[in-house]
């Protein structure tokens, strides 16, 4: 932690408190950041990562403590100041205007002025020499929300660098990013690094942060426990410095007796992003569904679930041909859907944990015909909050107070009580600690010990691998192969997902 | 995950400090009824008589209704602003069908019996709401433009109808009845108006706070569409239902007030919109909808309403009233924003962790 071969140092927090009513989010923490240096920040859900940034960037102001940056002490008071002063920070959820166009976002609030009018020409020019710089071939003229999620990323990385940030602050950047735009993101920092600028890198992805950083300090719950070099350290001890203790297992398999095929899809078609989908699961298994970002694997599941209308294609639930328009006709045939995107589609943030625990049974709450019986509501909810051990303060506490983990175990839970035999699982730890990560793979294996079929979709492969007794490989909309949990690696994982079929099997073939 | 920092802070506080806090947020609007209800028992003398008290419960009970109906809608993140041309249209329409004829003045020629009229009117207005109801959701309208669309269709058929001149009827059988007044002891009576506004708030309440359907309505609102959807509840059908209930409503409120003033008139409803959402605001529904109910509502009703009346017996010049009322109004908003945090310099002590 001490100053190390006298290198000089862009960025240095030193002691920084913050507290928020009835928490102390951060307790004297340290930080140094060199120039040219990836830095990476990892720690669990409510570590202290995001309120460290957002002191960094001005969002915040620390209670006590001091940030010196370029020698000089410093107090931003809005992300404005930091931006100026040469911090700049790009977020989870990107802070772009899709319907303007590429140069609009880029010049956002400094567009080049000639008197009073906007110098149109000029701001192209300079943002295509912007994007040539990161080798982008993207015209400045374009609206922004014409381009994917990946190259978006890279126009807020293009507005940094027209910001002429020292320091760039990236917040979970390969989130929503394929794997091949992650490869890109990660040799544009080691660009960024060569050319003098410093990173400071968060992810929940710990592969990827030992990928890609020099350094990382890792927060534990809202403590500063240690910076190290990469190389100082395996992934054990970062995990282990980060959770406190060590976990017994990451991904806890268990093996179940498979029974009968729970449910099939017969030549499913949805417009261009669904083609001739079909595949079965059977009772006891967990069924992956791997593929890149855009290959319709969120696709797929809600339109079994019957979220999003389809072209054609047959459903069987138990042998049995089912008719699925509307998520309550597969809610019916006990399927149930967990979204990716929770807080918007799993949860309803504004109301109670009871009260999103029971949303999908009330029918079954009701007496005298019509009234919800409050009492059986509320067994019914204490009854999941205590085998599912949710954190909560009280049946009453709004689901949006709720940590990650503790959220997806109420999604769970509302499921659950529906008696579905087919879970469809879309990313089903996004945003979860690593802690409560294995608590939900528990779930997952007492869902399918009890006879039940899981389909899970994952953008992590090791939890695809780890969990999943069959994979199913999907690219662009088609199914590209299937592979049993023994015959699969990443490799051929990924062989399948970039749609190198021919080769993957000429290869399979050679081993 | 930015949320996380704030979690236990939250949890600590919704036993102690947040159970005090929402019983002083549930209680404000209430607070400020007694407040403004004794200092104008204390300033007018008038005030005190059984007569205005009464009166303002009288004067109260249609626009309470509106506001009942404009509390499922906004409840759901919508909003209908067709409610003060459905409290002219279906005043109109009863007396038009009550009078048999078409002439300004109230001739009572060839009319229907009332109840037959009333009944007439109330199903139109249910009818009209849930064909809005049908436009904002099969075909994804915007309810702003939908609803006031429709308050230029109703007013202009009222007006159209009546020649912008009232249709005058006779109180008979159930439009005698609803204006009626239970006496109590003394001086002092109930009028009937008052009581059928009470009766359809407790099945509102009923409705919202303990049947399926009100707590789907909950879910609804406050951006939880997607994820009622998702959670199998057949959400088109919850909102059509929703701008029915509005519409109904709406309606019932126009006959109230049609049979008082004995006259169907396309102003009968004047202002009763911007009321009502108010009145809701107030009441602690926000805009966005989620949560709230309808005795905030009411109490909504009764501040704004004592607020006019204050006026009058304060000798406040009645041209300005349009002043006050558009004041409470924006007043109405601030305070819903004020309450979801939005400001972040004017928190109210419930700081926000999460972006």
């Amino acid at each position: 932690m001490a100053e190390q071969n006298g290198d000089s140092i862009l960025l240095e927090m030193r002691g920084i408190t913050k507290r928020f009513p009835g928490v102390l989010a951060l307790d004297r923490i340290n930080l140094q950041v060199r120039p040219g240096e990836v830095h990476g920040i990892v720690g669990e859900n409510g570590a202290g990562k995001s309120t460290l940034i957002k002191i960094l960037s001005g969002v915040y102001q620390a209670d006590e403590g001091e940030v010196i940056f370029k020698g000089q002490r410093v107090v931003h008071n809005n992300p404005r100041q930091a931006q100026i002063a040469g911090i700049t920070t790009i977020y989870q959820e990107l802070n772009q205007i899709p319907h303007l166009t590429v140069m609009e976002n880029i010049y956002l609030g400094s567009e080049i002025m000639r008197g009073p009018f906007v110098d149109w020409p000029e701001m192209r020019r300079r943002s295509q020499t912007l994007l040539q710089k990161l080798r982008l071939e993207i015209d400045p003229a374009m609206t922004l929300g014409k381009l994917g999620v990946g190259q978006a990323q890279m126009v807020e990385v293009a507005k940094a660098l027209h910001h002429k940030a020292d320091l760039i602050i990236m917040d979970e950047p390969t989130a929503a990013l394929s794997l091949t735009e992650i490869a890109y993101l990660f040799q544009i920092i080691n660009e960024l690094r060569d050319s003098g600028v410093a990173v400071i890198y968060i992810s929940h992805h710990l592969e990827e942060t030992f990928e890609i950083c020099d350094r990382i300090t890792i927060l534990r719950d809202g403590q500063y426990i240690d910076t190290r070099p990469r190389d100082e350290m395996t992934m054990d001890d970062l995990i282990r410095m980060m959770v406190g203790r060590t976990l017994d297992e990451q991904f806890p398999k268990e093996n179940v007796e498979q029974g009968n095929e729970l449910l099939r899809v017969e030549g499913l078609n949805q417009g261009s992003r669904l083609k001739d989908v079909s595949f079965s699961v059977r009772a006891g298994e967990i069924l992956g569904v791997a593929g890149l970002v855009g290959a319709g694997r969120t696709e797929l599941l809600r339109a079994i679930f019957g979220a999003d209308p389809i072209d054609s294609g047959k459903f069987f639930v138990n042998g049995q041909a089912v008719t699925i328009h509307h998520p309550r006709d597969a809610i019916r045939n006990g399927v149930a859907l967990l979204t990716e995107d929770r807080k918007q589609q799993g949860l309803l943030l504004h109301l109670s944990t009871r009260q999103n625990i029971s949303i999908t049974v009330l029918d079954t709450l009701v007496r005298a015909r019509m009234l919800i019986d409050r009492r059986r509501e509320t067994e019914l909810a204490s009854k999941y909050v205590d085998s599912m051990a949710i954190k909560i303060t009280s049946l009453e506490q709004l689901v949006r107070n709720l940590s990650g983990g503790n959220q997806q175990k109420v999604v769970l839970s509302k499921w659950i009580a529906t008696q579905p035999r087919v879970l469809l699982f879309d990313e089903p730890t996004r945003g979860i600690d690593v802690g409560a990560k294995v608590e939900i793979y528990r779930l997952m294996n007492s869902f399918v010990a009890q006879g039940g079929a899981v389909v899970m979709v994952s953008s992590e492969l090791p939890e695809i691998l780890a969990m999943s007794d069959r994979i199913m490989v999907v690219h662009e909309g088609r199914v590209s192969g299937f592979l049993d949990r023994a015959e699969a690696t990443q490799e051929r994982i990924m062989e399948l997902a970039t749609g190198y079929s021919n080769q993957g099997s000429a290869n399979a073939a050679q081993e | 995950m930015a949320a996380e920092s704030g979690v236990e802070s939250r949890g600590q506080s919704t036993n102690l400090l947040g159970t005090l806090r929402r019983v002083i947020a549930g209680l404000g609007p209430f607070l400020v009824f007694l407040f403004l209800f004794v200092l104008l028992l204390i300033l007018s003398p008038a005030f005190r008589s059984p007569t205005s008290l009464g009166l303002l419960l009288l004067e109260s009970a249609a626009i309470a209704i509106v506001a009942c109906g404009q509390t499922f809608v906004i409840m759901i993140g919508g909003i209908d602003l067709s409610v003060e041309a459905m409290v002219s249209f279906s005043g109109v329409t009863a007396a038009i069908l009550i009078a048999g004829s078409n002439i300004a003045g109230g001739q009572v020629a060839n009319g229907i019996p009332a109840i037959y009229a009333v009944l007439i009117a109330v199903s139109a207005g249910l009818l009209i709401g849930l064909f809005q109801g049908m436009l904002i959701t099969l075909f994804r309208m915007n309810p702003l433009i939908v609803t006031l669309g429709f308050r230029s269709i109703l007013l202009g058929i009222s007006l159209v109808w009546t020649n912008g001149a009232g249709i005058n009827i006779v109180r008979e059988g159930i439009t005698d009845t609803i204006t009626s007044r239970i006496p109590l002891v003394g001086d002092w009576n109930l009028p009937m108006p008052f009581v059928i506004a009470l009766t359809i708030y407790a099945i509102s309440w009923v409705i919202l706070r303990h049947m399926r359907f009100g707590r789907y309505a909950y879910a609804i609102g406050g951006n939880g569409e997607e994820a009622s959807r998702l959670s199998g509840i057949n959400v088109n059908r919850i909102k059509i239902m929703i701008y029915g209930i509005s519409g109904l409503l709406a309606a019932i409120a126009g006959v109230l007030v049609m049979s008082r003033l004995r006259s169907g008139a396309y102003q009968n409803g004047t202002n009763m919109t911007l009321i009502s959402v108010a009145a809701v605001v107030i009441g602690g529904t926000p805009l966005t909808g989620g949560k709230g109910g309808v005795w905030g509502t009411m109490i909504g009703v009764f501040i704004i309403r004592i607020v006019e009346q204050g006026m009058v017996y304060l000798s406040v010049p009645s041209n300005a009233k349009e002043i006050v009322v558009g004041v409470i109004i924006v007043l109405a908003v601030l305070l819903d924003v004020i309450r979801q945090g939005e400001i972040t310099w004017l928190r109210l002590g419930k700081r926000r962790v999460e972006t």
